[in-house]
């Protein structure tokens, strides 16, 4: 595994991320040395060994209506809001 | 003297004799604070009115009653701003209690405040906080550690008795290391993080500042247990910690890791956890030397998952139901990307970056579940270590705390502050970090004691042991 080239506009679009040149031009240095030094992880064998994927137990729990948080206290952060609804812009032409 | 010297286990005493009244506790901390707090930073809000309200109706017959906590600031805590130190966050108030907070309320604890950290715990030194760097109480020129570092400068600075810090690389340890507090980084599933903000959902865990070892039992006691809105939480029944002190090590077998003790870490730090290593063996504990062959790559391994996990938990933050929101979005897109973009501070953004990269198309296999499989491997070797010993003993940070602005633009170079502890979270074990010693200009040096998964009972005895036999703990810092 050779460092890739970390195309950082690719993959802030990926992250909703808006840039501006100067962040994109410094992430690219900055991560290009990060990821170098992850490069050292490719030569530790790993054949057979499983994924760790914390807990040991199981997590689902049943599936049990309960009470959640009123409406009005659900909604009371919303940047903007209408009719109990969070008001977004338009998605469908 | 003021009674916000005093640790928490002696203020309870005093409170049940009737002696002093949760009021007197508060009022001596907000006198501190007044004193200090402009020098350290250490908070992002001061709770005045509400603490005085709920130090007079504080039940001092429970396990906290009357007792002010402060919390970090990203834990929910009802009607109060949970900033998580970030502009993303701004003008959001939780409509919920963090199960923790719940639990020190039902406590009876009486909260003080809210402390500062780097945005979205993601940091070593407290100065990726939106809201001001926090100080360190023995250096005002030095950063605290992170991302706790207000947590911990909180403490150590005796403008809060104790506090609550969130730790997923190290973030409890490290500043308690370096500003001569204890801080405890409970075993995965032991306490809620129902209500925590997650950064890290795999590594992340909620854990108390605190200026003892007993205080930290005391705390953790309150907080540990089943919760059915983290299922990720242990189902064994609650228990107390520390409730008989053996103050003994003997027969204690302590190991110390060859690969916590490298070429180019500080001399002094060296010195004076080897002179805790000595302590321990001259009080009956057996120390040998054993070995965590993986150490040197578990930073790397910890960047690529948590990073992978960050940039995942993050996209909640996108301007929609809560916190900020670009003004005039053109579509949706765009009040996306504007929101994040605006919210969002530099050290934030890279981590998401580097997280969605490894988990991108094509990159996922050599990153990502690699990372995972490292991971799998770094646990074996601690199981393999805890077979042989009850405890293993490092430094908590391979030096005392930098100097404020310098590592600011060198991000692999603040990633390496958190070698000693970062292996404790990919584990899922627990540590805790405690005063060994000062520098000769005068800064704390913290010792780390790591015990296997659900192992905090022994780790807190010896520590406590250790703590109790020497002065560091009582040692004041300058301002």
């Amino acid at each position: 595994m050779s460092a890739p080239k970390l195309n950082v506009s690719d993959v802030a679009t990926l992250a909703r991320l808006a840039l501006t040149k100067e962040e994109t031009e410094k992430f690219t240095a900055q991560l290009g040395q990060v990821l170098a030094h992850m490069e050292a992880l490719a030569k530790i064998p790993t054949e057979n060994v499983p994924e760790v994927h914390p807990p040991d137990h199981p997590v689902l729990r049943k599936d049990v209506p309960s009470p959640s948080l009123p409406v009005e206290i659900a909604l009371s952060n919303a940047p903007a809001q209408a009719n109990d609804l969070i008001v977004v812009p338009k998605i469908v032409e | 003297m003021s009674l916000a010297h005093e640790t928490v286990a002696s203020l309870r005493r005093r409170l049940a004799k009737k002696e002093i009244k949760s009021r007197d506790i508060v009022t001596d901390l907000l006198k501190e604070i007044d004193a200090r707090e402009k020098t350290i930073h250490a908070y992002t809000q001061v709770d005045r009115e509400s603490a005085l309200k709920a130090a007079d109706l504080a039940d001092v017959s429970l396990p906290l009653g009357g007792i002010p906590i402060a919390l970090k600031d990203n834990l929910n805590a009802t009607g109060d701003p949970c900033t998580c130190s970030s502009k993303i966050l701004e003008g959001y108030k939780a409509p919920y209690d963090a199960t923790a907070v719940a639990r020190l309320r039902q406590a009876g604890a009486v909260f003080l405040g809210r402390t500062n950290m780097d945005e979205f715990a993601m940091g070593s030194s407290t100065e990726n906080s939106a809201l001001g760097v926090t100080r360190n109480p023995w250096d005002s020129s030095r950063i605290p550690g992170g991302s706790s570092g207000g947590s911990a400068a909180a403490v150590a600075g005796r403008i809060a008795l104790a506090a609550l810090g969130s730790d997923t690389g190290g973030s409890i340890r490290q500043p308690a290391a370096l500003c001569g507090c204890v801080g405890l980084k409970p075993t995965y599933g032991r306490i809620s993080r129902y209500g925590l903000v997650a950064f890290a959902s795999s590594l992340d865990q909620i854990g108390p500042l605190t200026r003892t070892v007993e205080d930290s039992a005391l705390l953790l006691s309150s907080l540990a247990g089943h919760d059915p809105r983290d299922n990720t939480t242990d189902p064994r029944p609650p228990e107390t910690f520390l409730s008989k002190p053996t103050n003994s090590v003997k027969g204690l077998k302590v190991g110390l890791p060859k690969e916590y003790f490298i070429p180019g870490m500080d001399g002094e730090t060296e010195q004076a956890v080897r002179a805790a290593a000595d302590w321990l063996q001259k009080n009956g504990a057996e120390i040998k030397e054993v070995s965590l062959p993986l150490t040197p790559s578990a930073i790397a391994v910890y960047y690529i998952l948590a990073t992978a996990e960050a940039s995942a938990n993050l996209a909640r933050f996108d301007g929609v139901r809560y916190g900020r929101r670009a003004a005039d979005p053109r579509d949706v897109l765009d009040l996306y990307q504007r929101t994040r973009e605006e919210g969002f501070g530099p050290e934030v953004k890279r981590r998401i970056i580097l997280g969605t990269f490894v988990l991108s198309a094509g990159y996922t296999d050599a990153y990502y579940r690699k990372a995972q499989k490292v991971r799998g491997l770094i646990r074996q070797d601690f199981e393999k270590a805890f077979q042989g010993c009850d405890l293993l003993l490092t430094p908590t940070s391979p030096e005392p705390a930098f100097k404020l602005g310098e590592r600011t633009q060198d991000p692999l170079k603040m990633y390496l502050a958190d070698v000693f502890t970062i292996s404790v979270n990919l584990a899922g074990t627990c540590g805790i970090s405690l005063p060994c010693g000062f520098t000769q200009s005068n800064l704390p040096i913290g010792l780390q004691l790591i015990g296997p998964r659900f192992g905090e009972e022994k780790m807190l005895q010896a520590a406590h042991t250790y703590e109790q036999s020497h002065d560091f703990w009582k040692r004041m810092p300058p301002l």
